[in-house]
């Protein structure tokens, strides 16, 4: 027993020194969501590419249950999900009093992951009935929510 | 070397093995019916390898829930596959305010094999279809008059019972070209000079409830500067 003890404590505390001396050298490990332009999806953005872009022209939606809206959305998002326990009608209300007169050239739409969906079928329902029309752009984020929490644009 | 020999073949001994679930469609299209309220879906795979271990499942969308079939004996999920087994993926889709085409994934995390993405590609029948949804004036325009265009699927006609406009600025009329079948609501911006929106809602006697309240809105426009 003894001999398999020895050695395993000694891999610890190397890979602990190496673990705290990367630390220390190159910081804390990076957890923002990768993103290539050149990689997405129609209609995808990366952060970086939104973060370029006037603030004042972005009108962020989320596209999470009403719960995680509520508990942790952008601060000045809208809702607007494909749950069946909202009315789609009532979004739409909601999101007109907001983008209609005066559209903000950009709706970048989040969701709580890439595989989530929920941002795509939402930007296609905004696109198609508001966007063309009234001459926004509508925009999935690349890596949705957890990309804002990883920059800290979320709590 | 002598000394670690022992440690190296406990970390080895611990290694998972290489295994693989294979499935014979990662997508699957399916077309329900305009009053479907959910669907299911099966993904069926078989184990080949060593086996395979699923550590996580899920469908990142509250409208879809996925579970592994067979379960285990205790009717908890059975995460453990051993080589030759086969079983299903079961994913049932609700489809509440969907309309068209809609995708939707469920993610499966395996151990030693790339994650696999099952994605349900559901078509829901577009009995009316409005075109466009929205009509714009720009700000100090002539506000001309200006149309929506409604047309029902062949199969089920659907007679507009009512329409009712929420701002008197944006005067309509509705126009029935074939009954059950063709409609227009045409209608006009009498003040151009405030920006403002207005909304007909638009009532059907659609036996299904997503076809049966419609909207569609009318936009006076910021000119930019």
């Amino acid at each position: 027993m003894k001999t398999i003890l020895h050695p395993a404590a000694w891999m610890f505390t190397l890979s602990a020194f190496a673990a705290g001396l990367t630390w220390l050298i190159v910081g804390p490990p990076d957890r923002s969501v990768p993103c290539v332009d050149a990689e997405l999806k129609e209609g995808q953005v990366c952060l970086a590419t939104v973060r370029e872009w006037d603030p004042a022209e972005i009108l962020w939606v989320d596209a999470r249950p009403r719960a995680e809206w509520e508990k942790s959305g952008k601060e000045g998002s809208l809702l607007f999900n494909d749950d069946q326990k909202e009315d789609w009608n009532a979004l739409d209300q909601e999101f007109m009093a907001v983008q209609a007169v005066e559209p903000r050239e950009n709706v970048v739409i989040y969701c709580n992951s890439e595989a989530c969906g929920s941002s795509t079928v939402v930007a296609e329902h905004l696109r198609q009935g508001f966007g063309q029309m009234l001459g926004f752009k509508v925009w999935v984020l690349h890596g949705g929510w957890k990309a804002l929490a990883a920059e800290g644009l979320v709590e | 070397m002598k000394t670690l020999l022992p440690f190296l073949l406990l970390v080895m001994s611990g290694l998972p093995s290489m295994g693989a679930m294979k499935f014979k469609r990662e997508r699957i299209p399916v077309t329900v019916a305009p009053d479907a309220k959910e669907v299911m879906v099966e993904f069926p795979f078989t184990v080949d390898g060593d086996g395979a271990k699923v550590l996580s499942y899920d469908a990142p969308c509250t409208c879809l829930s996925a579970r592994i079939e067979p379960l285990n004996p205790d009717r908890s999920a059975r995460l453990l596959w051993k080589p030759g087994e086969s079983g299903k993926v079961v994913g049932k889709f609700e489809l509440g305010n969907f309309r068209g085409t809609v995708e939707k994934a469920i993610v499966l995390k395996l151990e030693n094999q790339k994650a696999v993405q099952l994605v349900v590609e559901v078509t829901i029948p577009e009995l009316i279809k409005i075109s466009p949804v929205t009509q714009r004036w720009e700000q100090g325009s002539a506000g001309e008059e200006k149309s929506f265009k409604i047309e029902i699927h062949k199969d089920h006609p659907i007679t507009i019972k009512n329409v009712r406009g929420t701002n008197p600025n944006f005067p309509y009329e509705l126009i029935e070209h074939e009954a059950g079948r063709s409609y227009e609501i045409r209608c006009k911006a009498l003040d151009t000079k405030t920006p403002g929106f207005g909304m007909i809602r638009i009532e059907t006697d659609s036996l299904y409830t997503r076809f049966k309240r419609l909207q569609i809105f009318q936009v006076v426009q910021k000119k930019k500067p």
